[in-house]
């Protein structure tokens, strides 16, 4: 069988399983908002999101023992440096402590865990068939399209996300297999669950103002996605400092998230209940009240999320966008009353992808996240300018986004084809060059001279002959001065020439940051030393041969 | 390239005498030791087709004021050189430390991950048993208490694994200098068959130079048979040679044999690549 046929047959099957857990997780989401409905009324119950994220972070350090994330952050890691190789656990692990986590009021969303979940059903069932890297990749992308595609009913969105943030290359080897785990994700929720959106359609008559007016809302969805993105990161060092096991750290975050609760039941779970009444226009309270609601549901994401919780951001996003969106239109209103601007609900669906395009920096994937849940495309213009413009300013404050800011930092975010996945896919022990020249200390310049004239190399390295010590290194310009006087040929040891500061390499040591230091320092080979032994020569040269090759073989396949 | 071995150290008694085992391996072959002393209960290594997980025994975080010091001198003692310290540089999450996997050796207890009282005869920990799948390299998997091997005895059935044994076998004597032994317990083949398997493999002059005895069991079972095995020799033989379905019937032979001796054992699993 053709190997793209079979990899989009076997992404197929993906995609089915994918969605099949993005609709287990629904379920148990909406039965856990059942069994927990009638409670609510207690105050008491404000410990509830507290014990659902205890229970969670128990669940996955204990029970599962994963660690702790978000998902996506991971799979990405995975991609960048293992071949997507995900654990077969992560399959089914974040379902349940999102399950926990959301369906007990903490504000998260179950799309990172199903992401999560399908990403890993991908990527084992790789593993089982013995595929190579770059399919294993594909299925993993599949896992994911397939799962976002089930939990939204947006083939187009689940697709175009894992493109831009999973795989981070749009190839047509990929993209195929990717589409079809899509669809086949969105069949399987739309046969189990009804071909439902997820917020009613409506139909917005859209203008010039409000076009206009989409440049305002960017701005403001903008500062609001940076400032969920240093709340959720603060509040987890914050949280990090408390000398507290993990557990009563989930349960205190929970707590808070309860207690804002009590006097705002919208920051709760999901919230979608609020961005339907948004979109039709019937969400009551006030400019100050949305003010607050906006300030209430960040602070409640980053207590759920960065204080051990488990879940995903991208449905607090909808749910502060969509309440950033209300806010700036009836701050238009209020300023400018006679301005006929459209109805508040399309503000609403423009504050959605404002907020998922800054806090992704995924432009698409906010477009047509928002075009397939609402289901219409009468906004599609302000749609994209907002998109667009919010991932624009995002970018010139937060040069990361949320999902890769961490990845950055260590070095990790390594895409397909770009300078860091090519240098990270090289090891030292590949470049290293062994057939180097030894020489002791105590050797005479004469004889020294005659090494020279064997070889070809500028660089000798000088080694204990007994211990095998590495001891310092010598340069032909090192003995260019003593060269033409041959009265010390006898005269003059290694020892007294030879250079003893060396900028050393270890074997273990990454590609990319001994180019930096070559390049810092003017370097064009530097020695291999590994336990105080000399290994062999590392150069640029040789570095540059191997990149080819390896540029070649990432490009190829 | 000097070559190095992994070990994972637990700074307990026990933990005393894995690192024993691996120090006196990798002198008998002139390797580098290379120790990890864990800072966190988990790790992962990432194989070319499998991601494992490894939960350690809580005994692996004990002590670690006094760990290196105690590796170190264990190592010393040996007479080898000080030995290196690994510290993991990627993490897959914030306490999940990621180790590479191009060592040529690592040391691995019977069990890694499950409760110290399992390690012993008559268990093989599940992560262990997925590394030694996985694995370029072979992996060690030291008798629980430290004694030195003076020759080298090769199970060889005839299996592909089997084969890849004996050559590391037969480069170990070489290059240790020590006796080797082949013992085979022979199923369906006759001996002419398995010197076939020799000629095939290109070993056979090897065989005939460096084996010093080849016993090919007979009568008795193989359990019955293993008593042969001399009681101070380094095991090497392969796992999981037979193919699933095969070993999923009748069991895999490594999990007989380290169910009923007591020997050190170097297991070559089915993605072996040679390194010595």
């Amino acid at each position: 069988m053709d190997d793209r046929l079979l990899l989009i047959a076997i992404g197929a099957l993906v995609g089915v399983c994918s969605g099949l857990a993005a609709v287990a997780l629904n379920t148990g989401l909406h039965f856990m908002a059942g069994a927990l409905s009638g409670l609510r009324t207690h105050w008491w119950l404000f410990v509830l999101p507290g014990i659902g994220a205890m229970l969670s972070s128990l669940f996955l350090e204990k029970g599962v023992r994963e660690g702790a994330g978000h998902g996506v952050p991971e799979v990405v890691y995975s991609v960048s440096r293992h071949g997507g190789l995900l654990r077969l656990r992560s399959a089914f692990s974040r379902l349940i402590s999102s399950c926990l986590t959301i369906g007990s009021g903490g504000s998260a969303g179950p799309e990172a865990p199903v992401v999560m979940s399908g990403a890993s059903i991908g990527s084992n069932v790789a593993q089982f068939f013995s595929l190579n890297e770059r399919q294993r990749i594909a299925l993993v992308g599949c896992g994911s399209a397939g799962a976002l595609a089930a939990i939204f009913n947006a083939p187009i969105a689940g697709l175009v996300f894992t493109i831009e943030i999973i795989v981070g290359e749009w190839s047509a080897r990929n993209i195929v297999p990717i589409a079809v785990a899509s669809v086949a994700g969105a069949q399987v929720s739309r046969l189990l669950q009804g071909k439902q959106i997820a917020f009613t359609h409506l139909r917005f008559e859209v203008g010039i103002t409000a076009t206009l007016a989409a440049i305002g809302l960017a701005v403001v969805t903008a500062l609001v996605s940076i400032a969920l993105t240093r709340a959720l990161r603060g509040s987890h060092h914050f949280s990090g400092k408390f000398p507290l096991p993990f557990w009563v750290r989930a349960f205190l975050g929970g707590c808070v998230v309860g207690a804002i609760g009590l006097m705002l039941p919208e920051v709760l779970g999901e919230g979608y209940h609020s961005i339907r009444q948004m979109v039709e226009g019937s969400f009551a309270p006030g400019l100050g009240l949305v003010l607050l609601l906006v300030a209430a549901k960040i602070a409640a994401t980053s207590f759920t999320l960065g204080w051990g919780g488990s879940g995903g951001i991208f449905a607090p996003c909808l749910v502060i966008g969509s309440f950033s969106g209300l806010m700036y239109h009836r701050f238009l209103e209020m300023l400018w009353p006679g301005l006929s601007l459209v109805n508040e609900g399309c503000f609403a669906l423009l504050g959605m992808a404002g907020l998922v395009s800054g806090i992704l920096q995924a432009p698409l994937t906010g477009i047509f996240l928002i075009v397939e849940i609402t289901g219409g495309y009468e906004t599609i213009l302000p749609l994209i300018l907002v998109s667009a413009l919010s991932t624009t300013i995002c970018h010139a404050w937060e040069p990361a986004s949320f999902y890769f800011r961490d990845l950055v930092e260590k070095g990790q975010y390594l895409r397909p084809r770009t300078d860091a996945k090519v240098l990270a896919d090289l090891s030292i022990a590949e470049l290293v060059e062994t057939d180097c020249k030894t020489v002791p200390r105590s050797m005479r310049l004469g004889e020294f001279i005659r090494v020279i004239q064997q070889s070809h190399r500028n660089y000798f390295p000088v080694v204990d002959p007994e211990t095998g010590q590495f001891e310092g290194m010598i340069h032909l310009d090192d003995i260019r001065p003593y060269l033409f006087d041959p009265l010390l040929y006898e005269t003059v040891f290694l020892e007294q020439i030879m250079e003893t500061d060396v900028e050393t390499v270890d074997i273990h040591d990454e590609l990319s940051g001994v180019l930096a230091r070559m390049d810092a320092k003017g370097l064009f080979s530097m020695p291999v030393v590994s336990a105080d032994r000399f290994i062999g020569m590392i150069s640029k040269a040789t570095l540059l041969d191997k990149y080819r090759n390896e540029l070649m073989v990432q490009t190829l396949h | 390239m000097e070559m190095q071995m992994l070990h994972i150290f637990r700074n307990t008694p026990l933990g005393r005498e894995m690192l024993l085992q691996s120090a006196y391996f990798c002198k008998q072959l002139e390797i580098l030791p290379l120790i990890y002393i864990p800072d966190y209960i988990k790790f992962l290594m990432y194989f070319e087709n499998d991601v494992v997980q490894v939960d350690l025994d809580a005994s692996y975080l004990k002590a670690p004021d006094s760990a290196k010091a105690h590796a170190s001198e264990i190592v010393q003692g040996m007479g080898l050189p000080q030995p290196r310290f690994f510290a993991p540089k990627h993490f897959t999450a914030s306490t999940l430390p990621d180790l590479p996997v191009d060592f040529d050796f690592m040391c691995c207890p019977r069990s890694i991950s499950d409760l110290s009282s399992k390690i012993g005869l008559g268990y093989i920990g599940p992560r262990v048993r997925r590394i030694v799948k996985s694995a370029r390299f072979p992996v060690l998997i030291p008798s629980a208490v430290y004694k030195p091997w003076t020759s080298i005895a090769v199970l060889f059935g005839g299996s592909s694994n089997a084969v890849k044994a004996l050559r590391l076998g037969i480069r170990l004597s070489r290059r240790c200098g020590l006796p080797l032994d082949v013992f085979s317990h022979p199923e369906s083949r006759s001996r002419q068959d398995y010197e076939n398997i020799l000629q095939e493999a290109g070993l056979k002059e090897d065989f005939d130079n460096y084996v010093r005895t080849w016993q090919i069991f007979e009568n008795r079972s193989f359990a019955e048979n293993m008593y042969e095995i001399p009681h101070d020799a380094l095991l090497v033989l392969g796992a999981y040679g037979h193919g699933l379905i095969k070993e999923l019937l009748f069991g895999s032979t490594m999990e007989v044999v380290q169910t009923v001796t007591p020997n050190s054992m170097l297991i070559v699993g089915p993605n072996y690549r040679a390194v010595i």
